[in-house]
Order: C-alpha cells, then structure tokens, then sequence
C-alpha cells in the first residue's frame, strides 16, 4: 500500500482526482438527466451550494465529531498496543485474554452504543467511548498478530547475544509489528469517525450523526449529503494524516 | 492466526490434555460469571448498569424464539454480504494489481466510499431496494469489501519480484504466476482481512436492521434500547457475541485448513 | 480450492440475493390480491394494535389486499418511504411531518389521522421550580425535534416565553435523567413514556402540561399514501382503510387479544407496558371529532391549527394547501356509523 504512495505521486495523485471527477459528473448527470427529486438523489451542485450556504454550523458539527473520533481514536490505540504488549509479556495470560477479547470483539461495535449511551449519557463522553473501543480492539488484535510474525531464529539469535525479555521486545518485536500494527491504525482511522457518527445519530448535543439524523427528519436531504461529504473528507484527511506517518516512519516495510 | 498456532502448539498430545485444555477458557468463563453475579449483589449495582448474568440469561430462556430467529436472520444477512464481500474484494485486488491505471483511478474512491456512514449508506440502500433480506446484505457488503482489497494487495507486494521472473523464464503466462504465485503468497493477508470482514459484515447487518426490519438481532436491539430493557440490550449482545465468535472461528478453521504454513512462531 | 469455493460461494449469493430482490418486486400474481405494504412510524408496540389485528385476522385478506408490515424506526422517515414507493402506506409522524413534506414538494397525501389530539405531554415534579407553562423559562428542557419540540415552542409562545429563553436540549431515550431530577421538564407521549415515569416516579408526584389546554393541537399518526396511489388505485387505498377500520375496532374491543398478538411479534416486549399503551392509544383515536364521526376523521380545523404556527416557526416556508395535503374523500366512504366504536 505504501508503494501505492511512492512511486510518482504527482501522477497517482491526478490520476485519483480524474476517477473522482468522473463520479461526480456521472452523479450530476444521473441526478439532473432523471430529474430526480432531490430526496432520492440531489445534483452534485446542489450540494455544495448547500454546503456554502450551510458551512457554519457544518463546521462546528464537524469540529464535535473529529474532536471525539481524534480523542477516541489516540486512547484506543494506546489501549490496544499496551494490552497486546503485556499479553506477549506474559504468555500465561494469552489463553484467557485472547479468547476474551475476541468474544467482546465479536460482538458489533454498535451493540454497545445504547448501553455506552445509557451510562454516559449523550455528551462526547459517550462517544469517544465508543470510538476506544471499537479501535481499541483492532489495534490489540493488529498489534498481537504484528509481535506474533517474529521468526524464531531472529529471537534465537538476539538471546544468544544476551538480551533479555525488554530488549527482545524493543529490538525485534515492535519493530517487525510495527508494519501491521500501522496498517491496523490506518484502517482504524476511518472506523472512529464512522463510530462516532453512528453513535451520534442514537443521541446527542451535537455533531455530524446528529446533522444528519436532524435533517432525514426535516427532510433536508441536501444537508444529508452535504454532512455525509463532510465526514468523509475528515476521514479522508485522518486516514492521509496516518499513511503519511506511515510512509516517513516505517520505511522498511515492503508495502 | 499464528497466535491460534501456538496456542495449538501448547495443548498436550494426551486426549485428557486436550480435553483439559478445551474445557479451561469455558471453566474461566463460568468462574467470571458467578464472579460477576457475585459482585452485582454484593454492592446492589442497578441492573439499569449492570445486570445479574442470571438475569440476562433468564431473559433469554423467556423468549427463546425470538433470539434464535433474530440469529438466524442477522446470520444469513451477514453471511451473503460476507461472501459477496470478499470475492469483490479479490476480484477488484487482481484487477488493481493487473491494471495499475485502474487502481490510480479507482482506489482513492473505494477508501472514501468506506468514509461515508454505513448509517448513511444504509438509508439510501432501503430507500432503493426496499425492507428485503438482499439489502440488509448489500449493507453488509459495503462494509466488508475493503479490508480484503487492501490485505490482498498488501499481500501480492509481499511477493519477491525475482519468484515472478523466475516464473515468466520457465513460460509462465500471467494467469498462471497469479494463480500459484500471487494468490497464495497473499493468502495469510486476506485471512487477516477476513476474519476483520466477517465482524465488519455482521456490523453492517445489525445496522441495517435498523432500518424497520421485522426480525433479527438489531431489531431487537432496537426494541431493547427504546424500550429501556437494559436486560434486553445486554440479551442481545450476548447473542451477537455468540455468533461474532462463531464466524471468527469458522474463518479461523478455514484457515487452518488452507494456509497450513500458518505464522512463524 | 479457493477459487472454486469463492465461485460457488459468489454464485450462491448472487441466486439467493437475486430471489430475495426480485420477491419484492414480482406484481401480485394472477388472482385479485394486491400486494401492499404500511410502514409504521416506530417499531412494533401497541400503538399500531389495530394493524396487526386486522392483518392477523384476514381483514385484509378479505378485502384483496395481501399486506406486508413494516416497522419504521428512528432512522426512517415514512414521508420518504412513502413518497418513493418503497411502501405504499405509511402510518407518519402527523400533521407536522406531513405539512413538512408536503413543503418540501414530496407527493404524499394525508388519508386519515388516528390520533385526534396532540398525544404527548409535558411533565414536571410537583415538589420542583415548575409549576406552570411559565414556569418553562429558563429552566431545562428536554424534548424530541421530531416534532414536539414545535409543540413545545407554540405553547411557550403563548404565555409569551422565547424559546430561546428555556434550556431546550435534545431528549435522551431514558426518562432516568428527569426521575433523578436532573432535568426539569420531560416530554413524553401518553401512551409510552408516560407510564415508565408514572412508574418510577408516582402519578401523584407529578404535574402534566397538556397543549390543547395552552390552545395547541397537534394531531398525529397520520396515515398517507403517495399522490399516484390516491389517483391511480382509490378502490385499494378505501378497501386498506375499511380493513384496519375493522381491526381497530377489533383491537378496542378486545383488547387481552390484540395484546397478544403484538407480544407474538415482538415478544421482548414488556406486557403492562402495552396494555396500558393501548388503553391510551384508544383515548387518544377516540378523541375529539372521532367521537362523533369515528376513527381515523380528518378534522379540518385541528389539523389547519398546526399550519400557520408551523409556518411561523419556518418549519416550512408557507401556510400549506390544506386540501391538497389532505383528503377525506376515501375515509368518508366509510360511514361514521361503522367507524364509530
């Protein structure tokens, strides 16, 4: 996925741009050539006419989503690569955390929100829980099976130059994870954005869900859109911010 | 995955080891329970917080019916977007790893495609292909068909690019080097991105019964939240949790069974 | 093996989803029967005891309609659904939502209302700072902007309080934040939410605000079709309200039955709950001008209450035209005298 980066940016990067052109002019004509009514489908036009008009308070609710998924997202990865790590530190512990975390992570990150709003009730706190959760796991679960990749003799061959437990860790372990731990943050990122919007919509004070869920009801359906394009380029921007740490720190792994 | 590996390294060869070791997580389980249970009564928790796990159970036994209907429901949703999810997947990783244009082009949308809301996406999928069991799918579809696509690719630039010339001296065509090359050098990513997969298509189920389904594991859900059934709500994710666990480990199993060269350790 | 197994994995899908998408779309077969839906405002409950009577006993059947009940829920709009096709019938939010889509241009058409007066309330406790709608000010509300927080505005408004000047915020799903006092003013609708908190805080502790005592009225539950289905096929949309005419009627009368058939279909319901519900439902559709002309009557003058304050609140942009936004041709087809309980 990295190479996808590297090589000749200024032409994958135009080349990106022209397949989103495309959609979108494929959408105005659908949208405009139908005539659909705009709560089926409204024009591409009409939605960031909307949006312009709109972008105060687009960009407050904005601002409450990042806010939580950013929040959420950072101490679910703390969470989720401490946990993995004193897993690995402690082997007798595997048998039961593993399994455990794998039944809470089983269940659908959603199922969670209506008890995480009852508890926290319908402020951020909610839903920067929810947000910790749900990265919290595929970060451990990510950063398990990164540590898990190292070849025997690699470890071997460290011990036999005396390092102990930590060091094995610090040298060998973390870096020969780090590829997959960071591929798991970067699928993460996206997912917190899209749990706080879900969780949002079920209750709040404020925030992209809750936009949309106010305008499905007052039948605003260009708002709809326009907040839907807002979340994603947030978590476009989120997603690009941690490959590109990618690309610059983790520079040995292949892809 | 390689984790499972060595855990399986670890059971004893003895049918009474293996036995043991079977039995030990569920023993824990029922431990962590009656624990639970305990400390619920002890400091008088509210079940509006915290439910007795023999509350939540009996909950369940009350009406049976309904839980197994709503499992079987959610299951088939979930299973049909999970299968049309990951042959997607695979199909659009050859393609993009085939045609590097195409992936130029067509990549960046897929990633924003995922930043759109299923919430979103689920609304517009009702509106269009109305209250039926191939929606519900369609959602679940959405979801899962990314992860495979990234892990896939991921796992055909694993590749050693010397393999493929070898390949191509001895007159390998492309069909061929993508088939015993490609395809399993990838295969312990895409198992990676399809265990993610499987809970991501059961997400998108339950989130598409939001949309005024009749029957399944989010309806009941639903009906647990607005109704203040907090025994209800925790019913629930108790039986999703059961079927989450349950397709892990069906992909888990496959994987055993296909990428028998498993992790390192 | 994977490809093969990918293969028939995708061919299986692609059959079974292919049969689920096309049952919904194969027109009724060659008898007389034709398919319908009604989508429901919110999930399955008492509230809509009569439909689900009516279409467990064969009322519908009867009349040639094979109908499908759809649950609606808080992420749908039945105005929408309705105005798209993807049901034919819609029980909606009420007079409110229905001027809101109509501003909006949705071809959706109001062919009866159920509940004939406004069915939520506002309450306080009766030992707190809030004794009287004017009480309100500055003091914290909550409610749903769904609907009722417009009620809420045109009752502040007339004893003369700004909206602006109560603590409005948006209604969680529990009542507990109001039990433990922390907010001031609960909404909450007659037949749901009214019970919980007479539960856990005690029907005597507890003062009840009505709209239509502050001259608001807002009926809801408002049962409409689209503008085509009223045009192209006013036999079906007459037969659909004779048959849940019956099954209402039948739900009243018999009210342990229709009980349970509801918890058959949502069994994790709880059954004091419902029966209360329906016993409030049944005040609430019996109400008003239904007393006399009988369930389901479009009462012109409650409903036009509504227009102007919403159009003062710009819910929508203009007054909207009564008579094209509702039409009780089909439901005066029916006389009173069978409609009546």
């Amino acid at each position: 996925m990295t190479a996808f980066m590297q090589t000749d940016s200024a032409r994958q990067i135009s080349r990106g741009i022209a397949g989103a052109l495309l959609v979108a002019a494929v959408w105005e004509i659908c949208a405009r050539g139908l005539n659909l009514p705009a709560y089926i489908l409204p024009s591409v036009t009409s939605i960031l006419a909307g949006m312009a008009g709109d972008l105060a308070s687009l960009l407050e609710a904005a601002r409450f989503t990042a806010t939580e998924s950013f929040a959420g997202y950072a101490i679910g990865c703390l969470v989720g690569m401490a946990a993995a790590i004193l897993v690995t530190m402690i082997p007798s512990a595997r048998s039961i955390v593993l399994p455990l975390a794998t039944a809470i992570n089983s269940v659908p990150v959603v199922a969670y929100s209506p008890l995480v709003l009852l508890w926290f009730g319908i402020g951020m706190a909610s839903k920067i829980v929810m947000v910790a959760v749900a990265v919290s796991f595929t970060i451990f679960l990510s950063t398990i099976a990164g540590l898990d990749r190292v070849d025997r003799k690699s470890v071997d061959l460290i011990r036999s130059f005396g390092a102990g437990r930590l060091a094995v860790l610090w040298r060998l372990r973390l870096p020969t994870a780090l590829p997959l731990i960071i591929a798991g943050m970067r699928v993460s990122t996206v997912r917190s954005v899209i749990v706080a919007i879900v969780t949002e919509m079920l209750g709040a004070y404020g925030g992209l869900g809750w936009v949309i869920y106010q305008a499905v009801l007052q039948i605003d359906f260009v708002k709809v859109w326009a907040a839907i394009i807002v979340a994603s380029a947030i978590s476009l921007a989120f997603f690009g911010a941690i490959s590109f740490v990618e690309r610059r720190y983790v520079f040995w792994s292949k892809a | 995955m390689s984790g499972s590996i060595a855990y399986a390294a670890n059971l004893s060869v003895t049918p009474a080891g293996r036995i043991y070791a079977a039995v030990k997580p569920i023993l824990w389980l029922a431990v962590g329970l009656l624990a639970v249970e305990v400390l619920v009564m002890a400091f008088e928790i509210r079940p509006y917080y915290l439910p007795r796990p023999s509350a939540i159970a009996s909950g369940i036994m009350a009406t049976p019916g309904a839980y197994l209907a709503g499992l079987w429901r959610t299951f088939l949703e979930t299973a049909l977007g999970f299968l049309a999810g990951s042959v997607f997947g695979v199909v659009m990783a050859v393609v993009f790893h085939r045609w590097l244009a195409l992936k130029e082009l067509f990549f960046p949308l897929f990633i924003v495609s995922q930043t759109i809301p299923v919430i979103a996406f689920g609304a517009v999928v009702v509106l269009w292909f109305g209250n039926t069991l191939f929606a519900k799918a369609v959602i679940s579809f959405y979801i899962s068909f990314l992860p495979v696509t990234v892990n896939t690719l991921l796992g055909f630039s694993s590749v050693d690019p010397r393999q493929v010339q070898l390949m191509r001296s001895f007159g390998a065509r492309d069909g061929q080097i993508l088939r015993r090359l490609y395809l399993p050098a990838a295969l312990p990513q895409l198992f990676v991105a399809l265990k993610l997969a499987s809970s991501l298509a059961l997400v998108g189920a339950i989130v598409g019964e939001w949309f005024g389904d009749t029957t399944g594991l989010g309806v009941l859900l639903l009906q647990a939240m607005y109704n203040e059934n907090v025994v209800g709500i925790w019913a629930t994710i108790v039986v999703s949790a059961c079927l989450g666990m349950g397709l892990y480990s069906l992909v888990s199993f496959a994987e055993r069974k296909i990428v028998f060269w498993g992790g390192e350790q | 093996m994977l490809n093969r197994r990918n293969i028939l994995a995708a061919f299986a899908a692609a059959v079974l989803g292919f049969q689920g998408f096309t049952m919904t779309a194969l027109p009724a077969a060659a008898q007389d029967v034709v398919n319908a839906s009604l989508r429901l405002k919110w999930l399955t409950q008492a509230q809509f005891a009569g439909f689900y009577v009516a279409l467990e006993k064969g009322y519908y059947k009867e009349e040639g309609i094979n109908l499908t009940i759809n649950p609606g829920g808080p992420n749908l709009l039945t105005e929408n659904l309705v105005a798209t096709g993807a049901d034919t019938f819609g029980l909606s939010g009420g007079t409110d939502s229905v001027f809101a889509a109509r501003d909006k241009g949705m071809p959706i058409v109001c062919i009866g209302v159920a509940h004939q007066v406004t069915p939520f309330v506002f309450v306080s406790h009766k030992d707190g700072p809030v004794q009287t709608v004017a009480d309100f000010k500055g003091k914290k509300i909550t409610t749903w902007f769904t609907g009722a927080n417009h009620v809420l505005s045109a009752m502040l408004s007339k004893v003369g309080i700004d909206p602006k000047d109560a603590d409005i915020q948006p209604q969680q799903v529990s009542v507990t934040p109001f039990v433990d006092k922390q907010v001031d003013v609960v909404t909450a609708t007659r037949y749901n939410e009214l019970y919980v908190i007479n539960q856990r805080v005690g029907k005597d502790n507890l003062n009840l605000f009505v709209p239509e005592d502050s001259g608001v009225s807002f009926p809801r539950d408002t049962l409409i079709v689209s503008e085509q289905t009223a045009a192209e096929k006013p036999e079906l949309v007459e037969k659909f309200l004779r048959a849940s005419v019956k099954g209402w009627k039948d739900a009243f009368a018999n009210e342990k039955e229709a009980i349970d058939i509801i918890m058959k279909i949502a069994p994790t319901l709880d059954r004091a709950q419902q029966e209360f519900m329906l016993s409030e439902v049944k005040t609430l559709m019996t109400a008003g001008k239904a007393s006399t002309d009988g369930l389901f009557t479009i009462d012109k003058d409650a409903v036009g209450s509504a227009n102007g304050l919403l159009a003062q609140y710009g819910v929508i942009s203009k007054p909207v035209d009564l008579d094209a936004a509702f039409n009780p041709s089909f439901i005066d087809k029916i006389p009173a005298g069978e409609r009546r309980l």
